[in-house]
């Protein structure tokens, strides 16, 4: 992209957004992007840095989620717990897992230098740490990276970076939900490593930025979690090459946003300046038609990453989508504009045009092994 | 105590059963002799429970100290720069078991006010940790009265305070003859995570975490001096007194004092 292509590029997302300031991404939203990236709506508003949640409330669809208070406390009391006594429990267990030799227990917290120098402090830290490979600092606590998102530059906070003799870097990502008898809940184990992959792309950037080999940072992650029903900390490695191969091509798609501006009317905006009453002065029905002039792909477990599922969710039902069943029906599904189509296929309602004789055959088939279950 | 209230009911059931075949057999001698058993066992039943009722539970008595001679308590016994949670369980483990995590957050900065207002009135101050950009080491309480050495930090100092601290909290253990049940755990807890120091999740011994405490430290000792001193030399030459003990918060104050 040229200087002026770029401009223009980042005029449009300003325009997009209005007079509202730009929305920092924090880890968890920049791991929900790789959570849906076929979607174009969410792609935008991202890009444009549009506060969702507002939007949301406005055109009358607000987010069901949002995190409880007692999980907040749960997880910070937790994370203390792992983390008191300079990483003590830490310590043993990543003894057990990496191997750490007993020598190696040193321990920096990078917020004692005040939170305005966090992140200049943590790139000398880490650049010495690379660059030495002394291995006086085991863990670095309250580490600030930065990630720049589409002309904007958002500031990530891991629990904690382990390095370890050999020159490796470990994120270390401390969750408090339970691990039973060696397993976890599937879905918090992927929402933590799409997280904990943002950190690692974090500190991949950095460490190419300070012309180290990015690859010292491993893309095994070290997740720790309570044990059991008690609150004893355990540690295991969760690989995330998949989330960071995805998070990866979708920041880059994120730069090449313009292609997806192209199709859009140009006084197009989400713009959601406030009144003197701090309610925004767009009537909701002119910032629903703006949403909906952007396609969006709704699927299931948006319900649980973004801000705007339940629009999302409203729009597939009116129009008897087939994304409302899962992406896996969806797939399925290929060649079947919508439920209604579906559902003639299935009852032969409906003739099969060419290519749906399969998906059809297979309706009928579901139809008739429903109708004799219910007999 | 339990344990022999459980085999009287057991022996008071079993007699009660007799005593119902006797008198359905008409062994009349035998059902008064089983009786006069039964009636023992029960009064020996009476004494026992009586025994057993929970003697009222220690009142916590109300220390005389103030909060901050407690603190010191702690941190004596422990003699590195301590988190105040670390200080808190300490507190409840051996003393006066009064102390909430709440009443020492304002602390330190009380002790600074003391201080700036009139330098060296009190034996002591609890004053901050020094880290290794003279910044006070968040969390942590340390004695004025301690060297410079102690009151400052490497990147080791962390896990080498840990194990000195585990380590006093062994040695105190082991002088108790009755070692209180919270002490015991406070210990176990910290036991874990020392290599060698526990098995399992037993209760530990103390002598056993005290050796192997002492194995890990003399791994860390050389190196964690030689960073200590010189952070404490800095410090000594760079600050001014006040600075000295409850560390430099603002870049300005570095640049005054240098």
């Amino acid at each position: 992209m040229n200087s002026l292509r770029e401009r223009a590029f980042l005029n449009r997302l300003d325009e997009l957004r209005g007079t509202m300031p730009a929305r920092p991404h924090d880890a968890r939203a920049i791991a929900a992007l790789a959570a849906n990236p076929g979607c174009a709506r969410r792609a935008v508003m991202d890009a444009a840095g549009v506060d969702k949640d507002r939007a949301a409330r406005h055109v009358g669809f607000p987010a069901p989620f949002g995190q409880s208070q007692f999980a907040i406390t749960r997880g910070n009391v937790f994370e203390s717990l792992v983390k008191e006594n300079g990483c003590a429990e830490l310590l043993r267990l990543l003894r057990e897992l990496l191997g750490l030799s007993v020598a190696q227990v040193g321990y920096r917290d990078v917020e004692s230098v005040g939170s305005h120098l966090r992140h200049s402090h943590t790139r000398a830290l880490i650049d010495r740490a690379a660059r030495e490979d002394d291995g006086t600092a085991v863990f670095y606590d309250h580490p600030l990276f930065s990630l720049e998102i589409a002309g904007h530059t958002s500031y990530l906070e891991p629990d904690v970076v382990a390095f370890q003799i050999g020159g490796r870097f470990h994120i270390v990502e401390i969750k408090s939900f339970g691990m039973i008898d060696g397993q976890a809940e599937p879905d918090k184990v992927a929402a933590a490593a799409r997280q904990a992959a943002v950190y690692v792309l974090a500190l991949r950037t950095l460490m190419a930025d300070l012309g180290h080999d990015p690859e010292r940072v491993s893309h095994d992650v070290v997740l720790v979690c309570p044990e059991n029903f008690a609150n004893r900390p355990t540690a295991a490695l969760v690989d995330v090459r998949k989330q960071l191969s995805v998070l990866g091509r979708q920041l880059t798609r994120m730069t090449r946003v313009e292609y997806l501006l192209e199709g859009l009317p140009d006084d197009l905006t989400f713009d959601l300046a406030p009144g003197e009453d701090g309610v925004p002065t767009r009537s909701a029905d002119e910032l629903t038609q703006a949403l909906l002039q952007v396609p969006a792909r709704y699927a299931p477990d948006c319900l649980s990453t973004c801000d705007m599922c339940m629009f999302c969710r409203h729009e597939a039902r009116a129009c008897g989508s087939t994304d409302l069943l899962g992406r896996q029906i969806r797939d399925q599904l290929g060649g079947v504009s919508g439920m209604h189509e579906a559902l003639g296929l299935a009852e032969g309602t409906r003739e099969a045009v060419e290519g749906q004789e399969e998906i059809a055959r297979l309706l009928r088939l579901a139809d008739r092994l429903r109708e004799e279950s219910l007999r | 105590m339990s344990d022999s209230l459980d085999a009287l009911e057991r022996r008071i059931a079993g007699l009660r059963a007799e005593v119902r075949r006797a008198v359905k057999a008409k062994e009349n001698s035998l059902a008064r002799s089983l009786r006069g058993e039964l009636r023992r066992a029960e009064q020996a039943w009476d004494a026992a429970i009586s025994s057993e009722a929970p003697t009222p539970a220690r009142e916590p008595e109300t220390s005389l100290l103030p909060i901050r001679e407690q603190v010191h308590q702690a941190l004596a016994m422990l003699g590195v720069p301590t988190s105040a949670k670390l200080i808190v369980a300490v507190n409840d483990a051996f003393f006066s078991r009064e102390l909430r995590g709440s009443q020492l957050t304002s602390l330190r900065r009380d002790e600074e006010r003391s201080f700036r207002g009139d330098p060296y009135a009190r034996p002591y101050y609890l004053c901050a940790a020094l880290t290794d950009r003279l910044s006070p080491a968040r969390g942590l309480l340390a004695d004025s009265t301690w060297p410079a050495e102690s009151r400052v930090l490497g990147p080791l100092s962390p896990r080498v305070d840990f194990l000195t601290s585990t380590m006093r909290i062994a040695e105190h253990l082991a002088r108790l003859a009755e070692p209180p049940a919270g002490a015991v755990r406070l210990l176990s807890r910290m036991a874990q995570n020392i290599p060698g120091a526990v098995e399992g999740f037993a209760p530990a011994d103390p002598a056993t975490a005290i050796r192997a405490a002492r194995a890990e430290l003399e791994v860390h000792r050389a190196t964690d001096a030689a960073q200590r001193a010189e952070v404490a030399a800095r410090a000594t030459r760079q600050l001014p007194d006040a600075e000295r003990l409850f560390g430099v918060t603002a870049m300005n104050t570095l640049r005054g004092a240098c």
